[in-house]
């Protein structure tokens, strides 16, 4: 089926990124996926030595830490997933082995700050589920030594200027020290089936009104306009709800104080509630993403907003129904007010108790290069480089509208409103009454008005404001 | 003789050691650890700045909302799961226990879901329990009945919790039973049939009042075990919509996992300790299981 590529949004601007460029970096990993497939190693020799190439161009010395080994933790990501397989690459590179431990989410959310806090040196590498706790609780390495060590870091070959702005801010924690290396990058975004909304001549929504509007129009029996995560649990409805918050003029945390009983954000719960009551799916108060994508992908869900990674399981023919025929489109806004998505960097940092404090910095350097993430991104991964966004490599894997779509939101989200909650130390116990008092006003057990007062009383205590 | 008795004495003691050891080490010394804890404002958020606050955790959860509400949950759950599981678990046994030829394939059947990991069969569950694909809603359409919001539901979420329950605990009282009803004499139940009693006065007037403590034991493994109940409901709710399916074990889940408040998520654990030897220690000395009973009264 040809893809139907509708643009709602303006034309991003292009890099000067050479065809030659992209083939170097890109060659060895379309050979490496299809040996990977059959289980083979990951890289033919013949691609090696132009793989080296690039990494030796910078002023690094890449075997001074060699015969060293190191554990990385994960989670179930598709950073992890694109990661892993670049890392033989990364051993003939350097000569360190990486162990990988990878598991579910919320496996890794609730093991690794047992270990952390436990004072393990082990992993020497990690995900950072939780900048504000990890950082606040002295789990992470600051950086800015090893930046400033001319053997571990080569500004000019790592290209700074490539990285988006926002991840570039996202690690500068609030001691002007970075911790952490921003390694993804994912903005709220508009998936919809163009098909059904060609069925009843429906444009892509733009605001809250018309995505009620809309979604009500879709609804069927059978299939539900538009499904939004709401299960109550602080890591479910609240990244979505919190771009309705934003989206309509309000904030979480304002000056550390919980600001959720405010009249902008009141009447963005209420639109999120009523969208999900009246156009959302039958049980949409159990929806966590996975429901989220699943019904969208079998064609039971007409409307998705949530991460724009999701457009690498849309446009998987195998995976998906809808591939081929979604649009991506911007970030819904409020009456009057200018769409400020959600948007999130997932980040890696060093254990600070790690005794391969080297040695992982040059991983975190490799993974975070250039030449590394045009690699990544030919999987499908959105890295935080520009040049890796433009390269044809990703545009194939991502979708090019879905693409433009995700920078597009990524440009117009605000990422100070967004730390200002999701680095809080306490953010757990920011979030958790949010998701809970979301899902209230979802399965209709409280009106907006009452469960964001509650939940903003139960949060200042929580965090003494 | 002496010399025989300490050496006796010595060897008794060496067999014991590698029990005893293990049970401080994974028993005695968790528990006293997190008692300690309680009493502080243990965060791993703040490490090295850990205050001694005595009894603070415990009145502070005495005056949170959402530990009754927990608590009540937590209840509610334990009475209806274990009630309805009893029930299931006597009848099923009392129908299994007559020898036919099909009746071991039967039993096995019966006992799979105890040998079924309950995380896999929870998400099993999840899938059947999805309102748009699962096959739950799938049935009941067919059957002309409106699509439900399994977990989703107030009014349903807390019985969708409770069938779970009863799926995979059932056969547990029915093993329990079993074994009991193995153990009975033949005599009653052939003075009974001499004397012209029917199957429903056997089974009330000689079968149950004879497999009580058996029953009695499994109410109170069952109830101890159901009062702790985490995976499903994690899996499954989260403890939503809103808070009405977080029980206690959830409630300190989050507290001690997600916010990382050590103490304060030691207070609840030993709260529920404390209920729970309590209401334990009343039900075996009212029920006197513990006592041994010479004869069948």
């Amino acid at each position: 089926m040809k893809k139907k590529q509708v643009s709602h949004l303006p034309p991003i601007k292009k890099l000067n990124l050479t065809r030659r460029h992209f083939i170097e970096a890109t060659s060895a990993l379309v050979g490496a996926g299809i040996l990977s497939s059959y289980g083979l190693p990951i890289y033919a020799a013949s691609n090696v030595d132009e793989m080296m190439k690039m990494y030796n161009n910078a002023n690094i010395d890449w075997q001074s830490q060699k015969g060293s080994s190191i554990v990385l933790s994960g989670l179930e990501h598709p950073w992890m997933s694109s990661i892993e397989p670049l890392l033989p690459h990364f051993k003939t590179l350097t000569g360190i082995d990486v162990q990988v431990q990878k598991q579910s989410e919320s496996e890794y959310v609730a093991e690794v700050p047992i270990k952390l806090g436990a004072g393990s040196p082990s992993p020497d590498v990690y995900m950072v589920w939780s900048y504000g706790q990890a950082a606040n609780a002295g789990w992470l390495e600051s950086l800015d030594q090893h930046f400033d060590n001319s053997d571990l870091f080569d500004k000019n070959w790592y290209d700074l200027g490539d990285i988006f702005s926002s991840a570039k801010s996202f690690p500068v924690w609030n001691d002007g020290q970075s911790y952490v290396m921003s390694i993804t990058a994912e903005a709220q975004t508009m998936f919809a089936n163009q098909n059904m909304l060609d069925a009843i001549g429906a444009a892509v929504p733009t605001t809250f009104d018309e995505l009620l509007s809309t979604g009500k129009k879709l609804k069927t029996g059978d299939v539900s306009g538009v499904a939004m995560r709401s299960k109550a649990d602080g890591s479910a409805g609240t990244w979505p709800c919190g771009g309705f918050v934003f989206s309509n003029g309000g904030v979480i945390i304002q000056d550390g104080k919980c600001m959720l009983d405010s009249a902008e954000a009141i009447q963005a719960v209420h639109y999120y509630g009523t969208i999900l009551n009246e156009a959302g799916p039958l049980g949409v108060g159990n929806y966590h993403w996975y429901e989220c994508l699943n019904d969208y992908m079998q064609e039971v869900c007409a409307i998705g907003l949530d991460s724009s990674n999701f457009a690498t399981d849309i446009e998987n023919p195998e995976k998906s129904n809808a591939a081929g025929h979604t649009t991506y489109g911007a970030m819904v806004s409020g009456p009057g007010q200018q769409a400020k998505p959600n948007m999130w960097h997932w980040m890696a940092g060093i254990n600070s108790k790690s005794e391969q404090k080297a040695a992982a910095f040059l991983f975190l350097t490799w993974a975070n290069s250039k030449p590394t993430c045009l690699m990544s991104s030919a999987l499908g991964l959105a890295t935080t480089r520009t040049s890796a966004w433009e390269s044809d490599g990703f545009k194939s894997a991502f979708g090019s509208q879905a693409a433009t779509a995700a920078l597009t939101n990524l440009q117009n989200a605000d990422g100070k409103i967004m730390k200002d909650c999701w680095f809080h130390p306490q953010s757990g116990e920011i979030l958790t009454p949010f998701g809970i008092a979301i899902n209230e006003v979802v399965t209709g057990t409280k009106s907006a008005e009452n469960a964001m007062k509650e939940a903003t009383a139960k949060i200042n205590k929580a965090i003494g404001a | 003789m002496n010399q025989f008795i300490k050496q006796k004495n010595r060897f008794i003691l060496l067999m014991l050691m590698p029990a005893t050891i293990l049970l401080v080490g994974l028993t005695l010394f968790p528990f006293i650890v997190s008692f300690i804890l309680s009493f502080t404002d243990y965060s791993l958020l703040r490490p090295g700045q850990t205050k001694f606050i005595f009894l603070e955790n415990y009145i502070e959860l005495m005056k949170t909302d959402d530990f009754w509400i927990a608590l009540r949950v937590t209840v509610v759950f334990t009475i209806f799961a274990v009630f309805i599981q009893v029930v299931l678990g006597v009848i099923f046994a009392n129908l299994l226990h007559h020898e036919t030829r099909n009746i071991s394939f039967l039993r096995t059947i019966y006992l799979l879901p105890l040998a079924i990991t309950p995380i896999a069969a929870t998400f099993t569950f999840r899938l059947m329990f999805n309102p748009s694909l699962g096959v739950l809603n799938y049935f009941m359409k067919v059957l002309g009945l409106p699509p439900q919001a399994w977990l989703a539901s107030p009014s349903t979420a807390l019985i969708s919790l409770i069938v779970v329950d009863t799926w995979q605990w059932t056969p547990f009282i029915l093993l329990i039973c079993l074994g009991g009803l193995a153990s009975l004499p033949n005599e009653p139940f052939e003075a009974a049939k001499v004397d012209g009693a029917n199957s429903w006065q056997v089974f009330s007037k000689i079968t149950v009042p004879m497999l009580y403590p058996f029953i009695g034991l499994a109410l109170l493994f069952r109830s101890i075990d159901a009062f702790k109940t985490f995976d499903i409901i994690y899996v499954l709710t989260s403890g939503g919509p809103g808070v009405l399916t977080r029980t206690l074990n959830l409630y300190a889940f989050k507290h001690g996992i997600e916010f990382l408040s050590m103490g304060y998520a030691g207070s609840i654990a030993i709260v529920m300790l404390i209920i729970t030897i309590v209401v334990a220690q009343i039900f075996l000395r009212k029920n006197k299981l513990l006592q041994p009973k010479d004869t069948f009264k």
